[in-house]
């Protein structure tokens, strides 16, 4: 998957604490998604999963850029951070395990069900993180085989 | 005057200008000729433009008075946000008793069927399964927002009949069996407050044909009713009234009247499109209902009434204040009614039909390479002056082949040379 072709690519940007813009990157990358004819299910699946990674980008990370890829085979994301990183990857798949403050579960958020929304929207799923550095997210939803679409 | 959706043009007034087509919250206007023009696929019946519109050039389409001559008897069904519209000194059935006698030989009430249809979707929100949350019926031009934009969110959709659709219903019904008339004999006219609940009598959604023959707009009953309440201001008692089903004028009120409190209520298309993205992105599972208004105060500041919706709001609560009675409609009866299905929707609500894509994916992303080109080229600054309500939407246009670079007055700018 990672040796195909990258057909298209358009880049986001998100900024760390930037609660008054949260969402605007995933309704962005939605809104190419729809011009871009993808069919409702995969732009579906992929909006619940990009407006979690938006939305941890704006609770905990400084500036991310969230990139839309398209391949012959899958809608692809990859959001990387700069910002504290994830100490314990396993803990914060945790359904329910969240470090978010008081105040960010006020407005809501914080639920700790984040990255394993993202991972269960999704067909594929990779993090990684640096503590100290950020963290980068790469899911996928695979493309349903047309010939008619390649 | 050429109809289009649900509002006609005069074009001799239509100066060209582009106040309707940067109002249009769904990008369906554009300005050819100096000549609005609708694209009726995109339409919401929404009225933006007959608000938007400073040389009275965009009409909402009603009936004529002709049309009330081909019915033996004809009655009048108005929207509870007539009540609002001659200040709290005259009582609904003064208002009431002045309608009729500006054109009809009757009146139905429909503020009773408002409290029955809150208590029949408290029935259906208990018995129904999800997808959560559901999503009020009532706003018609809420109906096609979501048809046009939002498909994913039909199944949401409340199958329940809106209040008016069965009044008028049961007033056929009723009229048809008191007078000994074939039913079709008997006309039933809604008396409306914006243009899409007319717009809903032409192109009714979950019904085959409308109960409904026909439609006038408050803001034409206006002024006809008003001199009819100065000249006969005989005060009459308004408890025949439901005060739960009065509050439909406006938003809230739909859920003021409901068991169910696990509700939201949202109004005005900017707040309802934030509200509907947030459903889509998957959140709000845990709200049973949203009354949502493309109005900005719901009914009560429809483009079709005349009294400023402050004033309005007032209104209503002074008569509300005066009758407030609580609950009136017995419940147990309208749980039986709702199993033997009299607030069903005959036919299910789908999400329109979508061509398939005669574009590859290829060939959409080469389109979308191509529009960010020509933005770049394009000065940003959404003037509108070529029709378009947007430089991105004016791109799109120029990709689709309803337009050229040229129309764009920078572009042909700087084309002249300095």
């Amino acid at each position: 998957m990672m040796d195909e072709p990258v057909l298209y690519r358009e880049s986001f940007t998100i900024r760390g604490s930037d609660f008054e813009h949260g969402g605007d990157a995933a309704a962005a990358v939605k809104a190419a998604m729809k011009d871009l004819g993808l069919d409702a299910a995969t732009i579906r699946r992929l909006s619940i999963a990009n407006f979690e990674a938006e939305m941890n980008v704006i609770m905990y990370a400084y500036d991310a850029r969230m990139d839309l890829l398209i391949t012959p085979s899958a809608i692809r994301v990859v959001v990387a951070d700069h910002g504290p990183g994830i100490e314990n990857i396993d803990l914060a798949m945790q359904e329910g395990y969240s470090t978010a403050t008081a105040e960010m579960r006020a407005r809501g958020f914080g639920a700790g069900m984040g990255l394993p929304n993202i991972k269960r929207s999704t067909d594929s799923f990779e993090i990684e993180s640096t503590p100290g550095q950020g963290t980068t997210l790469r899911y996928a939803v695979q493309l349903a085989q047309d010939p008619a679409k390649t | 005057m050429e109809s289009i959706h649900s509002v006609s043009l005069d074009e001799t007034r239509c100066v060209g200008c582009v106040a309707c087509c940067k109002a249009c919250p769904t990008k369906a206007i554009r300005v050819r000729s100096s000549l609005m023009r609708i694209d009726p696929g995109t339409c919401i019946d929404c009225g933006e433009c007959i608000r938007a519109c400073d040389y009275d050039a965009v009409h909402a389409r009603t009936s004529s008075p002709s049309h009330l001559k081909r019915f033996k008897y004809t009655v009048a069904i108005p929207s509870t946000t007539i009540y609002t519209q001659f200040g709290p000194d005259f009582t609904p059935p003064q208002v009431a008793r002045a309608l009729v006698a500006n054109g009809f030989d009757a009146f139905y009430d429909v503020s009773w069927m408002c409290e029955m249809v809150s208590r029949a979707v408290d029935a259906y929100l208990s018995d129904c399964g999800g997808p959560w949350p559901k999503i009020s019926v009532t706003c018609p031009a809420i109906i096609r927002l979501i048809l046009i934009r939002y498909p994913d969110l039909v199944p949401h959709l409340i199958p329940v009949h809106t209040p008016r659709e069965l009044a008028a219903k049961v007033a056929r019904r009723k009229y048809a069996a008191s007078l000994g008339m074939q039913p079709d004999q008997i006309g039933i006219f809604y008396i409306t407050p914006c243009s899409a609940m007319m717009q809903s009598i032409v192109a009714p959604v979950g019904l085959a044909e409308s109960n409904f023959d026909g439609a006038f707009s408050i803001a034409e009953m206006y002024g006809p009713m008003l001199r009819t309440l100065k000249s006969d201001p005989e005060a009459l008692p308004d408890e025949r009234f439901n005060p739960s089903g009065l509050a439909w004028a406006m938003s809230g009120g739909e859920t003021s009247g409901m068991r169910n409190k696990n509700s939201l209520s949202v109004t005005g298309v900017h707040d309802v499109t934030h509200v509907f993205n947030t459903i889509e992105a998957g959140k709000f599972q845990n709200v049973d209902f949203i009354e949502a208004y493309i109005c900005p105060d719901g009914c009560v500041s429809g483009q079709l009434l005349i009294e400023g919706r402050y004033a309005a709001r007032r209104t209503l609560q002074r008569i509300q204040a005066r009758l407030k009675g609580e609950s009136r409609v017995a419940e147990e009866k309208v749980r039986s009614m709702f199993r033997d299905h009299f607030f069903d929707m005959e036919d299910e609500i789908k999400a329109p039909v979508i061509e398939p894509m005669t574009e590859t994916l290829q060939q959409a992303i080469r389109r979308r390479q191509e529009k960010h080109r020509l933005l770049e080229e394009l000065p940003r600054k959404d003037c509108a002056a070529c029709g378009a309500p947007d430089c991105t939407t004016f791109a799109e246009d120029i990709l689709a082949g309803q337009a050229v670079l040229e129309d764009c007055v920078f572009v042909k700018l700087k084309m002249l040379g300095p």
